[in-house]
């Protein structure tokens, strides 16, 4: 059986955040990793492309970062944030972009049902959580898009690069002000926390890739690792290069 | 069959000797598997500066497709002394015409040699065996 590592980092810092899945994906060497982790403080992150004029609301947030991944940004307050990183020919990433959310999304789908929502492919339903104007990447939908209740509940973006793949989620437990209206796990705030949610996005991916998860830390390596880069997340010349 | 006037790498990049200079754009599988078939699909590309150094196998840009973020890597090494910036606005050429206005950077080489890149031919049996 393959075997993966994962990896729980519980109200980490967003440099560090950021730093650890670039680290991650530029160790050749990592075994297959699941990360599963939250905020603090709660942070907006931009995607990769986006211009920051362009994003509202970041004066809200306690801190604001630029990721690698592509797409929308996110307010990273009352989600579950995960991340998979493994080289771009893993089963799980092989083919076209579109063949890997597939993948993904069914895994997370998977383990909302089994929390009592029911999450499915966008496909051409039209979604009363789209928005025109505010770079939120759950008020913009695609048909990959896990969504219910007629609104999108889990952000996804990627990173491809030398060979490896970083693939972001979010999936959000609670609305924030700034992304009002979407699909949420738990409406009543009291039910389901980042770390139960974890815990069964974990044993649905072993059941259904057929893979075992091992607890694990970063290697000394990738800590120094995440440290280093980390701290570019958070420089102005970055977060507003666009 | 894809143009067999230039040479492929494995990472779905090509390149086109141009008398003195080098052309390298990315194939059509590259684009079909950033786009899934529709043009639309493909966000922002960012190319370099003209007048950069680039080793072989370096990172000379950026692409975004809807969902992921790609480096575009060069095949050979060389200065880059042009760059196709209409595809930045205009990113439906790729899929259009990935051979010829698609082209992405234009490179005064370092070596002449493309050892270790592939034929047409030897490209479409990569594509086969690893898809």
């Amino acid at each position: 059986m393959e075997t993966w590592r994962l990896i729980t980092t519980w109200g980490a810092s967003p440099a560090f955040n950021m730093g650890l899945d670039e680290a991650l994906l530029g160790n050749s060497q990592a075994p297959t990793t699941l990360r599963l982790y939250s905020w603090s403080p709660d942070t907006l992150s931009l995607g990769y492309f986006q211009r920051f004029a362009d994003v509202r609301g970041t004066e809200v947030a306690g801190s604001v970062v630029r990721r690698i991944t592509g797409g929308g940004a996110i307010h990273h307050t009352g989600e579950l944030t995960f991340s998979i990183v493994a080289d771009a020919g893993h089963r799980l990433y092989a083919g076209p972009i579109s063949a890997s959310y597939r993948r993904v999304h069914h895994v997370v789908a998977a383990a909302l049902a089994e929390h009592g929502v029911q999450a499915e492919l966008r496909g051409a339903r039209a979604l009363t959580s789209d928005r025109e104007d505010t770079g939120m990447c759950f008020h913009h939908s695609t048909e990959l898009d896990l969504v219910w209740d007629g609104r999108k509940g889990v952000g996804s973006a990627q990173r491809r690069k030398s060979g490896r793949v970083l693939h972001h989620g979010s999936i959000k437990l609670h609305s924030s002000e700034l992304e009002g209206d979407i699909a949420v796990a738990d409406p009543s705030g009291s039910q389901l926390s980042e770390q139960q949610l974890g815990g069964t996005l974990r044993t649905t991916l072993g059941r259904i890739l057929g893979v075992r998860l091992e607890s694990d830390a970063p290697t000394a390596e990738e800590r120094a690792r995440a440290h280093e880069l980390g701290s570019r997340y958070l420089d102005p010349a970055f977060v507003r290069r666009r | 069959m894809r143009p067999d006037d230039r040479k492929y790498a494995p990472t779905h990049e090509w390149v086109k000797i141009d008398g003195d200079t080098m052309v390298i754009g990315i194939t059509d599988f590259a684009v079909q598997e950033l786009s899934n078939g529709n043009d639309s699909d493909l966000v922002y590309c960012d190319l370099p500066e003209v007048g950069r150094i680039l080793d072989k196998g370096e990172t000379f840009g950026e692409i975004e497709s809807v969902k992921a973020v790609s480096d575009l890597n060069t095949p050979v090494a060389g200065e880059i002394i042009e760059i196709n910036s209409s595809i930045e606005e205009h990113l439906e050429i790729l899929s259009t015409d990935p051979w010829n206005n698609g082209w992405m950077i234009r490179i005064k080489p370092t070596s002449k040699s493309l050892d270790g890149l592939m034929s047409a031919e030897d490209y479409e049996k990569h594509l086969a065996a690893a898809h």
